[in-house]
């Protein structure tokens, strides 16, 4: 707590040697009414320093004049800052360029659409069944280029059941045996 | 390069909107095969084809393969065609686009195959079971190119 009230002191003390004050309060500020010996003795030591660097600052020469040389540093931060935001676009424009590529959307939607394709039937690569009684095994043949599904009766009460057995007989009842 | 995205959109939308071109009908020809042992001499049809013939030699036991049937059709896409292959044999073929068909094989008018197949272009797709007397019957699908041969190739290579 004391030492909160020192260093607050002390700042009062600086801006009261540097002028910083106003007038009602400086008068309120004299040193030695306020810090009795301590703070005359660091108005002393505020008092030779103020001195000391108001004779001894080294002086720094630029090779360009002042104005120039503080015009610069005046580009240098407005490179960095951000630049000026631009001018907002009329709404009007806004919105059209967003219709401008409805259209485009509507394609890509499209084709999208058609790539899916939920309309089209199932594509099933092979199916096969057989007749009630009939039995159906598919083999390839990839050297030949073919294909052959080999049908099979199953029912043994019905032997004759096969597709051609009966009156058709592709080579029953049109091939003539002498 | 805006222009340019515009224009390809508007490519691409053209392609999605046009109609599409109406696929092709497929044609495709059905031979129904005999398999026996009994000799050419003896027997009233022809040999088969050859090149198919020769097929089914790699597969099937038979000494001799007889064409009983030859038909071609042209089936319009997502139509049924049907081919009476013989008196009892017939078959229904239905394009269901892409050179994919359904293909049901009836006895009688009783169904005892149904299956669907893509054809490949040359490749035959066989249906075939026992019959009396040690023979077997075959039904060949096999799609059709639409160019006719060149028979100059045809006497060339003979």
């Amino acid at each position: 707590m004391n030492d909160d009230l020192e260093v607050n002191l002390e700042l009062k003390l600086q801006a009261w040697l540097d002028g910083e004050l106003s007038a009602p309060y400086s008068r309120c500020i004299n040193p030695e009414i306020v810090g009795g010996e301590e703070a005359s003795r660091l108005i002393d030591e505020l008092q030779a320093i103020k001195a000391a660097l108001a004779g001894n600052e080294t002086a720094r020469p630029v090779p360009e004049t002042r104005e120039f040389y503080w015009s610069k540093i005046e580009r240098q931060i407005q490179s960095q800052a951000p630049g000026p935001r631009p001018a907002q676009a009329p709404r009007q424009a806004v919105w059209g360029r967003w219709l401008a590529s409805l259209p485009g959307f509507a394609a890509l939607a499209c084709l999208l659409l058609l790539a899916v394709n939920p309309f089209a039937s199932p594509v099933f690569d092979e199916i096969s069944s057989a007749g009630e009684g009939m039995e159906a095994v598919t083999f390839h043949d990839q050297s030949a280029g073919m294909t052959v599904v080999w049908l099979t009766d199953t029912t043994p009460a019905r032997p004759a059941e096969s597709p051609d057995a009966k009156a058709p007989a592709p080579g029953k009842s049109e091939v003539e045996v002498e | 390069m805006r222009q340019f995205f515009h224009f390809l959109l508007a490519g691409m939308a053209f392609t999605a909107i046009a109609p599409p071109v109406p696929a092709a009908d497929l044609k495709l020809e059905a031979r129904l095969i005999w398999g026996a042992n009994d000799e050419k001499e003896t027997v009233k049809h022809k040999p088969a084809d050859p090149e198919l013939s020769d097929k089914l030699h790699r597969m099937f036991k038979w000494k001799n393969y007889y064409e009983i049937t030859n038909k071609t059709a042209g089936i319009a896409v997502s139509q049924n065609c049907d081919l009476k292959l013989s008196d009892a044999c017939a078959i229904r073929v239905k394009n269901l686009g892409g050179s994919r068909v359904e293909v049901n094989c009836t006895d009688h008018g009783r169904q005892i195959y149904k299956g669907a197949y893509a054809l490949a272009p040359s490749q035959w797709l066989v249906v075939g079971g026992n019959d009396t007397a040690d023979t077997a019957w075959f039904v060949g699908l096999r799609p059709l190119d639409d160019k006719p041969s060149d028979p100059k190739k045809a006497i060339s290579k003979n």
